[in-house]
């Protein structure tokens, strides 16, 4: 007597809730989502076949655009994949320095994603404090390398240039106040009934579907896999610092916001021992001036934990001075497999959702 | 036809029309408030090149809603297409026609002026009916679109009203045992006779029915049939122009007409705070400037501004603030909370009014 | 119990909207550009641009060519020529085509010139042009700095 259809919807690339140009084809029954199918590829610019024609020194512009909203972990990316390579020992003090820079990175990140997961879900003040804070964050990079998106920060085997006078105070100063907001976002958000019933049971991924789909970052953390790279195959000086690795366990959208959240105040942590423990002096740069030779034929990987899940950079080298072949690694790429099992069966309003928590950048996932 | 007739009919049209500008002058200064009330909660100025400090940033909109192209989809049903924003629009000006905007009447040219258009003795139960209408608006407005967006947002907000629209009035039944009686006025008088505002017995009744009121005008966080990021404009994403600025006219007109007989029923209409307290008489201050009647009569409609002002601020901090429930989470809270708790406010009230005021032998 | 009332009573809700309200009594964050101008911290990293010596007010610049092999989106072109009788370079001329400059900074980098580099990112950010050969910038520009048209209102 009735007859019901299915309907297919575009979630097009233009559209004011996915990140980026991301399409998504749904097929809906009702309101119920029965398959998907992302499509991708809107934001690609052949990165890695630019880096097969360009030196090593010259690569480093274009890994702050795959990311582009945590550029220095993809400048750490690179080049400790190249200082892998080549064999170079970065100094101390720029490994800190380093650090420095990756950890505010995250909290910057975390905070974009904060912003537009709860503007998706209707909640539009949080986007506007935590850019406000964002600015901070933006402002003391800026202050640093002179840059606030893409900084190309780092040099291979070290950074080019110290923190500036002051810039230490006012990191400080700015941590003191991220604590504080922090708190405010949580009173706004985290025990809120609306926010609950969206987030809570949505887009569920269980362990072992998480490490099927090679899922990194806070989204493998919030199924309760205890899989960070800071920590299982530490990098730059990480092993000195104390931190903790927040984990959750029931695998849905709630989960990955509290895991996220800790890791803000974690990162914070981190920072402020980095700025205890930095030494004074100590040289920036140990290769400045020197011919780099890599082998031939020697590949290498190098990977690291950025704020989405596993960064990494695979060079195999033929030589001479340009990469043979440079792949990047991304975590978007890898979690964005994962946006077809979570929405299916859930409604079209969870899709949305899903699409926040996943914390996808389609530059990094195109590149 | 008596002379009498004909000055009674000349003074309704007049008093209509000048209500009807006036509200139509409010909308654009509530949609330019929301606008700079909602920027300065999230650290950020609204519009501000337009005219002084951004004032002039509405009749700008508005001016260019109307230069743009009228697109109709060529598959919509075009009678149907046109009717629509009318359909939400007008209930929500006729609304308008009992609600007291102050106590006193003046004179001019010898005739006695009402700040009401009219007062009839079931003026509540006439707002609720005919905001119920708007409903067919929406709905014919994302039927008519052809457009599977607005056939979405469309449905569901006809879903999401019509569940509202239970709570709603079981919520004003509480008030309404108070008052004794449905007429608007009367309401009112009845709470400076008790001299109390009638939201003091009836917290759960206050909140219960802003939040219905909130759903029934699609506002945050109950927006899900207009939401941007989910829907891209739900019922009204083929309207342009003008047509979709007359949805949002009704839209804001339907938060005044809530925030009115909110004001009414619960905190005094016209009424200053503590109105049978003699001490607090300064507080009415036009009863000292100006003669006669009309120092009671512009008192009157200060107070009744400065409480739906108080409301329509309340509609905007709760929309910077909370996030969106979802279609079937709302419904949810509609039947499964609201409903049983507007039930148990009438039992309770019931119970309170009998024991205060035991039936006469 | 109490976790029943504060339920009933919408409790966490009012402690939201009580956070939003406290941020509207907050400095505003808006930077009335263009008749407002961000301070601009002194590293920040603008279009690069050419400079003479402080002191003698002579062109820095030695045509010694790294900036150009560094460069990677290819953006500079280096002309120069042999001065008859004396060892060393003279710049003829010197473009960079800010189309395609990403403003990665990696040209000041070798820039061996004492005791300031020729090349240095300057603090200019606003290219903005009707037509794309005006950001093909010439020598005289790239020391003087690009014409930005001021707006009065």
């Amino acid at each position: 007597m009735f007859r019901t259809e299915q309907m297919e919807i575009n979630m097009g690339p233009q559209h004011p809730s996915t990140h980026g140009v991301l399409r998504i084809k749904l097929r809906l029954d009702g309101e119920r989502v029965v398959d998907s199918w992302p499509v991708i590829g809107y934001l690609h610019r052949g990165i890695e076949k630019l880096a097969e024609s360009r030196e090593y020194i010259k690569i480093t512009p274009y890994t702050d655009r795959t990311d582009y909203v945590n550029a220095m972990s993809g400048n750490l990316a690179y080049l400790g994949a190249v200082e892998k390579l080549c064999g170079i020992q970065v100094p101390e003090k720029a490994h800190y320095i380093r650090v420095i820079m990756v950890e505010l990175n995250r909290i910057a990140s975390h905070l974009l994603w904060l912003g537009t997961h709860a503007l998706d879900l209707g909640a539009m003040s949080i986007f506007l404090y935590g850019f406000r804070e964002r600015e901070m964050i933006l402002d003391l990079f800026e202050a640093y390398c002179g840059a606030r998106l893409t900084y190309n920060a780092f040099r291979i085997s070290g950074v080019p240039a110290d923190l500036p006078p002051g810039w230490a105070e006012e990191c400080r100063g700015f941590l003191r106040l991220f604590r504080e907001r922090h708190r405010e976002y949580e009173q706004i958000l985290t025990k809120n009934r609306i926010w609950l019933r969206r987030t809570k049971g949505v887009g569920v991924m269980d362990a072992e579907q998480c490490l099927a789909l090679s899922v990194t970052g806070p989204v493998l953390r919030a199924a309760g896999v205890a899989r960070d790279l800071r920590k299982d195959e530490s990098y730059a000086i990480y092993d000195r610092l104390d931190f903790e690795v927040p984990l959750a366990q029931a695998g849905d959208t709630y989960a990955r916001y509290e895991v996220r959240m800790a890791e803000m105040l974690q990162s914070a942590r981190m920072v402020e021992q980095c700025l205890d423990q930095m030494p004074a002096e100590g040289d920036l740069m140990s290769m400045k001036g020197r011919k780099m030779r890599p082998k031939k034929d020697e590949e290498v990987y190098f990977a690291i934990e950025g704020p989405r899940g596993e960064q990494g950079v695979y060079l195999i080298s033929d030589g001479t001075d340009r990469p043979y072949r440079c792949k990047l690694r991304n975590s978007s790429f890898a979690n964005l497999q994962a946006l077809a099992p979570m929405i299916q069966g859930e409604l079209v309003a969870d899709v949305v959702a899903v699409i926040g928590t996943l914390d996808i950048v389609l530059g990094d996932s195109d590149r | 036809m008596s002379a009498e007739l004909i000055t009674n009919l000349v003074l309704i049209t007049v008093k209509i029309g000048v209500v009807l500008t006036l509200v139509a002058l409010a909308v654009p200064l509530m949609i330019l408030m929301e606008r700079k009330i909602i920027g300065f909660m999230q650290a950020r100025i609204g519009p501000k090149r337009v005219g002084p400090s951004g004032v002039l940033q509405t009749i700008a909109d508005g001016l260019k809603l109307l230069l743009k192209e009228d697109i109709i989809p060529d598959k919509a049903d075009k009678t149907v297409f046109r009717l629509a924003p009318l359909i939400i629009l007008i209930p929500a000006f006729v609304a308008f026609a009992v609600i007291p905007f102050s106590g006193t009447s003046v004179t001019i040219l010898g005739q006695e002026i009402t700040p009401w258009i009219t007062d009839v003795n079931i003026g509540l139960l006439f707002v609720i009916s005919i905001s119920s209408v708007g409903v067919f608006g929406i709905v014919l407005g994302g039927w008519a679109s052809n457009s599977k967006y607005p056939l979405l947002g469309g449905l569901r907000s006809a879903a999401q009203m019509v569940s509202y629209e239970v709570p709603l009035g079981l919520a004003l039944v509480g008030g309404l045992m108070w008052a004794g009686t449905a007429s608007m006025v009367g309401i009112v008088e009845a709470q400076r006779q008790a001299g109390l505002w009638f939201f003091v017995p009836q917290v759960a009744g206050v909140l219960i029915y802003f939040i219905a009121g909130v759903a029934e005008t699609n506002r945050a966080p109950f927006d899900l049939p207009e939401a941007e990021t989910e829907l891209v404009s739900g019922f009204h994403t083929e309207y342009s122009g003008m047509r979709f600025g007359l949805f949002f006219i009704a839209e804001y007109a339907n938060m005044i007409v809530v925030s009115a007989v909110a004001t009414t029923l619960y905190f005094g209409g016209w009424l200053r705070p503590f109105p049978s307290v003699e001490a607090l008489a300064f507080l009415d201050i036009f009863n000292f400037i100006l003669p006669g009647a009309w120092g009671p009569f512009l008192s009157g409609i200060f107070w009744f501004t400065v409480k739906v002002s108080a409301f329509i601020f309340i509609y905007y901090w709760i929309r910077a603030t909370f996030p969106r429930y979802r279609y079937d989470q709302l419904m949810a809270v509609g039947w499964k909370w609201l409903l049983p708790l507007s039930l148990a406010n009438i039992l309770v009230t019931g119970v309170l009014l009998l024991w205060l005021q035991p039936a006469p032998a | 119990m109490i976790d029943f009332f504060k339920n009933l009573t919408l409790w966490e809700l009012w402690q939201g909207m009580a956070v939003v309200i406290r941020n509207q009594f907050r400095k505003k964050v808006t930077v009335h550009y263009p008749r407002e101008r961000i301070e601009l911290r002194p590293r920040f990293r603008g279009v690069p641009r050419l400079r003479y010596h402080p002191e003698s007010g002579e062109e820095l610049c030695i045509s010694c060519l790294m900036c150009e092999q560094i460069c990677p989106d290819d953006c500079i072109a280096i002309e120069w020529e042999k001065p008859p009788g004396s060892k060393g370079r003279i710049l003829k001329s010197f473009i960079i085509d800010y189309q395609r400059c990403c403003l990665c900074g990696l040209c000041v980098d070798p820039c061996p010139t004492k005791p300031l580099t020729a090349i240095y990112m300057s603090h200019d950010f606003e290219l903005a042009g009707y037509d794309r050969q005006d950001l093909v910038t010439g020598r005289k520009e790239l020391h003087e700095g690009r014409p930005v048209t001021v707006y009065t209102r």
